[in-house]
């Protein structure tokens, strides 16, 4: 059984990872001479200048035309700019979502050295959103922009069930550290749907994904961003202490409530109207209650993780080197597989190995430990953080969620900036009533 | 210019509908157009594959190779020119794709999203309940599909009664299995030690016998023995045998201790060959070569498979001296597939049935003896020493099929007649060829080179054997050589005696060399002293064995004499079996059968 599982998730891993259809060379020989090899030289030191150039200047101007202007055109024609050059021209690479596995394991391993060029890409987006909210969303990130071009119309999500699949970042976040601090892999890299695209070429598996996810993208605003993005996840942790928030109106709402479907990733929250009435105590003995459970359920995360290790740890190429060799040694019929022949070929040991998987499996154990609790924590956050009644008397910005791309400020009646919009705001108003 | 913003609006609709239905059939245009010519994939032709199985049996037809090119030419070119398709396709319909969002965007532009009706409950508090039960119902699925992946991960046996036991069994098994299939070549027992136990074939020795037992149709089943014998000179060619129980005395003459005795309908000097309830022989006339399978629980004849109508084949057969004639090379099996080779460079697979898989020519060795050199089979491969004049060579072929895995010139090599063996050194199996002047050592898997070392002179007609690491070698106005089988260095170099066809066979301490003359000398591994010389008076073509520390060596007359392997040799037993013979005798529990020069006798132990 522990075999069969073993295979599952090598053949698992090996398709996925198995991203060149390979072609056969002729048989015979016919005369043709191969061109002779070369290896395309290291990237110019300047295009990592310029990516952080262009990076610092467009998350400049969307917080500007966000926080102090409060208008999209310019946003707009930032994701449209983002796509053509992180996107297609710099293609996809590097890219702030992926550079977090750099970090953990940067930080996890000394002897791991993270460019600064990649360690930027971390912080900067960081930092503007400690200043501006998540301004790299906006229309910066080219994950993000890309979906946002796309985007027709937005139909919403239940809360109920948007809320559950926004467990899933936290729940990416955590399987994307572990595996890059045991040095196992990027999965965020690996698995990025959209890079195939940009591209123009990779794993026809994961291009259909980023398909599908565009496709999505029409109509639910920007599928990828909120129920899949790590660092999305991780960014909505800062824009909730953020400087400088943004904000539909200036000029204080009125409760029209034309805004709120306007916003394509529903971080626009209405005015909180409780109609079921709950006692107090009821609802305070609720949160006392999920503050109890909460180190439960980081403590049931542990440890089912902790005992999950090893199965995880499959994903590691020297665990599954050596359950090839495993393998490969029982086969009594069997021939040296490629890999084996490779391992083997190197000088390598099955005793070295062995103990080279068993510190693996141990890195394994401890982190996972600690990556179950923080999804037991996620949960328990979770739902104490729903426990909680928060008054509103107008329609505010969730700015965990809010993800500055400024398509709401068209839509309210008290930003009438040009006739246009106040002809059209007062034909909506008078729809609506 | 000003339009119309509700004719715009219209446009833009229209073009919207039209363009998902351009995208609708288009994308079925072309998913249909993908399952239709994903089996033009070059590896995946099935017309270029047979074309290709059928110039391996027949190298020299220039005709068929220009057929070949040609639609492999075409399977390329159709290859590409769908791979173009498609690329053009996914343009086609990613431009479609941005038409229809542009077009989306100018029919919605005009409208904004006004407040539709409510999804969720009006009342945040109840949305808010509702979302926590779907949290909940989150975090309990996530444990669940934890549970399931701990469940899955752990050894079930654990939870069974007694499944300590049972895990222990199966690891002894594994362990048995995976030393049986190439450790026999190293599993050099101490002198009086029993080897260890051996099973190449395992399960699939079993499921070829079942085959021979139900065609046999007796009425008591058969007790098949899982020691299996399934190369010249055993297993790996290592020259041990892990049979128990085996004779020490009979008589052809008398009927002393022989099961059976049965007349091999076309003669030959290849050696016997075990495996379950089959014994493997070959026979050779000028007008025919046979592989034959006999019942080793009754001699009776189950098939025949005559190594006929193939291409390649020559129609007269080449000259060969009256001591080798056309059937001189053993057969090798794996308990699947049984491969044979004739001196005319016909080589063939037949599964335990009697089935022909497979057979093709290698081209006619130019041998001025004949070929002798026995086949190996290791795992999944057949290998053949294919040494001749002209083009000495390394063979590897996938005994299911005959395609080659790969082929290895042996260049700086001449005509030789010894047999391959493995040897394990550090756990890595070594193919090893004794040849003239070399010995080499390849990597099975790939045909690499690992080592060479130019040790023989003269005529090489015995095979190498190994031990711990120590590839020796023994030829006749050459020398005896041990090497270190690491790096292909020599460990020592003798010259007392020497063997002019029979092979060496060594245990951890000593190794043991049979000469023409009649001499049995056993040699210190380490020092390449002799430490032991016995004169037998006899002449000794066939190749000493080493079962339950004896060793077994008959002679050309047909006397066999047992000895005690180690270093005094003292002598078991010596008696006249009766009938002469050159071959080397294979052995399995109770069992030995012995092929001479018309016969092939099985002998049993009574006890």
């Amino acid at each position: 059984m522990k075999r069969a599982v073993s295979s599952l998730i090598i053949s698992a891993t090996a398709f996925c990872a198995n991203a060149v259809n390979r072609f056969p060379k002729p048989d015979f020989s016919s005369g043709y001479e191969y061109p002779t090899h070369y290896y395309p030289v290291p990237a110019e030191p300047i295009w990592g200048i310029i990516d952080l150039v262009v990076l610092v200047s467009l998350m400049g101007v969307v917080a500007y035309s966000v926080i102090k202007r409060s208008i999209r055109r310019p946003v707009l024609w930032i994701t449209v700019l983002s796509v053509l050059y992180f996107g297609f021209f710099r293609e996809g690479c590097v890219c702030s979502v992926g550079s977090l596995q750099n970090i953990a394991a940067g930080v996890a391993d000394s002897s791991v050295i993270v460019p600064i060029g990649v360690l930027l890409f971390f912080v900067l987006p960081i930092l503007f959103t400690l200043l501006f909210g998540r301004v790299f969303c906006g229309g910066v990130c080219p994950l993000g922009a890309i979906q946002e071009l796309v985007h027709i119309k937005s139909f919403r999500l239940s809360k109920a069930i948007s809320t559950v699949l926004g467990l899933i970042p936290w729940f990416y976040l955590g399987f994307a550290v572990l595996f890059a601090i045991t040095r196992s892999g990027y999965l965020i890299c690996r698995y990025d749907p959209f890079v195939g695209i940009f591209r123009l070429g990779g794993d026809s598996v994961i291009i259909g994904f980023g398909v599908v996810l565009l496709i999505l993208s029409l109509f639910i605003g920007r599928p990828f961003c909120r129920f899949i993005c790590p660092y999305g996840a991780v960014l909505s942790l800062f824009s909730r202490v953020s400087f400088k928030k943004t904000e539909i109106t200036r000029h204080g709402c009125i409760n029209c409530d034309l805004c709120r479907n306007a916003c394509p990733v529903d971080a626009i929250l209405p005015p909180y109207e409780n109609q079921i009435k709950e006692s107090r105590s009821k609802g305070v003995q609720r949160v006392l209650l999920y503050m109890v459970v909460l180190p439960l359920l980081m403590g049931v995360g542990a440890i089912l993780l902790r005992s999950a290790s090893d199965t995880l740890s499959l994903v590691n190429k020297r665990v599954q080197l050596l359950e090839l060799v495993k393998t490969g040694q029982a086969d009594t019929q069997g021939i040296e597989t490629v890999e084996l022949q490779a391992f083997f070929g190197k000088g390598g040991t099955v005793e070295d190995l062995q103990k080279e998987v068993e510190l693996v499996q141990s890195q394994f154990k401890m982190h996972s430990t600690w990556v179950g609790a923080f999804f037991g924590l996620v949960v328990g956050l979770t739902l104490l953080s729903l426990s909680l009644k928060r008054t509103r008397k107008t329609y505010t910005i969730d700015p965990a969620a809010c993800v500055s791309c400024g398509r709401c400020f068209s839509y309210c009646p008290q930003n009438n900036l040009d006739p246009t919009s106040l002809v059209l705001n007062t034909e909506l108003l008078k729809q609506k009533s | 210019m000003n339009i119309d913003p509700k004719l715009l609006r219209t446009i833009a609709r229209n073009v919207a509908v039209i363009t998902v239905l351009f995208i609708v059939i288009f994308s079925t245009m072309m998913a249909v157009n993908y399952i239709q010519t994903r089996g033009s994939l070059i590896h995946e032709n099935e017309v270029l594959a047979q074309l290709k199985a059928l110039s391996d049996q027949n190298s020299e037809n220039t005709e068929l190779f220009d057929q070949i090119r040609q639609l492999d030419l075409m399977a390329r070119k159709a290859f590409f020119v769908n791979k173009n398709a498609l690329t053009s396709g996914i343009v086609i319909l990613v431009v479609l794709f941005v038409v229809l969002v542009v077009s989306l965007r100018i029919y919605y532009d005009g409208l904004k999203d006004l407040p539709d009706k409510e999804i969720d409950p009006i009342d945040d508090w109840a949305m808010k309940t509702l979302a926590r039960k779907y949290v909940r119902w989150a975090g309990v699925g996530f444990a669940v599909v934890s549970l399931m992946f701990i469940a899955l991960n752990m050894n079930l046996y654990s939870l069974l009664p007694g499944g300590d036991e049972k895990e222990e069994i199966a690891a002894v098994e594994a362990i048995t299995e995976s030393e049986s299939a190439g450790e026999a070549a190293q599993a050099v027992p101490e002198e009086g030690v029993p080897a260890a136990e051996e099973s190449i074939g395992g399960e699939d020795s079993v499921k070829g016998d079942s085959v021979g037992i139900a065609e046999a149709a007796t009425a008591t089943p058969v007790e098949v023995s899982k020691v299996t014998h399934n190369a010249f000179r055993g297993n790996n060619g290592s020259g041990h045998s892990s049979a128990k129980n085996v004779p020490v005395q009979w008589d052809v003459t008398s009927g002393k201790n022989i099961a059976w005795n049965v007349k091999i309908p076309l003669t030959g000097h290849s050696s016997p060959v075990i495996n379950g309830n089959h014994v493997f022989i070959t026979g050779a006339s000028n007008q025919s070569r046979e592989l034959y399978c006999f019942e080793l629980s009754s001699g009776k004849l189950l098939w025949t498979a005559k190594a006929d109508n193939i291409p390649g084949s020559p129609s007269a057969m080449p000259k060969t001296a009256h001591g080798t004639g056309l059937a001189a090379s053993s057969v090798s099996t794996n308990g699947s597939v049984v491969c044979a080779i004739f001196a005319t460079g016909d080589v063939m697979g037949v599964d335990m049935n009697g089935k022909r898989l497979w057979a093709k020519n290698l081209g006619v060795p130019d041998n001025h003896y004949g070929y002798a050199s026995s086949l190996l089979m290791y795992g999944k491969t057949l290998f053949i020493q294919y040494d001749n004049t002209t083009a000495p060579a390394v063979i590897a072929l996938d005994p299911q099929t005959g395609n080659e895995r790969w082929r290895k010139a042996r260049s700086g090599d001449k005509i030789a007649w010894g047999s391959p063996i493995i040897a394990q050194v550090g756990g890595k199996p070594q193919l090893v060829l004794m040849g003239l002047p070399n010995m080499t050592a390849y990597n099975p898997s790939t045909g690499e080179q690992l080592w060479k070392l130019e040790c023989f002179s003269g005529e090489v007609g015995a095979s190498p054997t190994a031990a711990n690491g120590i590839i020796f070698g023994a030829s006749e106005y050459s020398s005896v050589v041990a090497i270190n089988a690491t790096d292909g260095s020599l460990l020592w170099k003798a010259e007392d005696f020497l063997p002019e066809v029979s092979s060496p066979v060594a245990t951890a301490n000593h190794l043991y060399v049979t000469t023409s003359y009649g001499m049995l000398a056993c040699y210190d591994v380490k020092t390449g002293k002799v430490v032991k010389e016995v004169e037998t008076g006899g002449e000794f073509f066939s190749s000493p064995m080493i079962v339950e520390g004896k060793i077994y060596i008959m002679d050309n007359s047909g006397r066999m004499f047992i000895f005690k392997a180690d270093a005094e040799c003292a002598q078991i037993a010596s008696f006249n079996t009766g009938l002469k013979g050159m071959t080397t005798p294979a052995f399995t529990d109770g069992k030995i059968v012995i092929r001479t020069e018309t016969n092939l006798y099985c002998v049993s132990n009574p006890n």
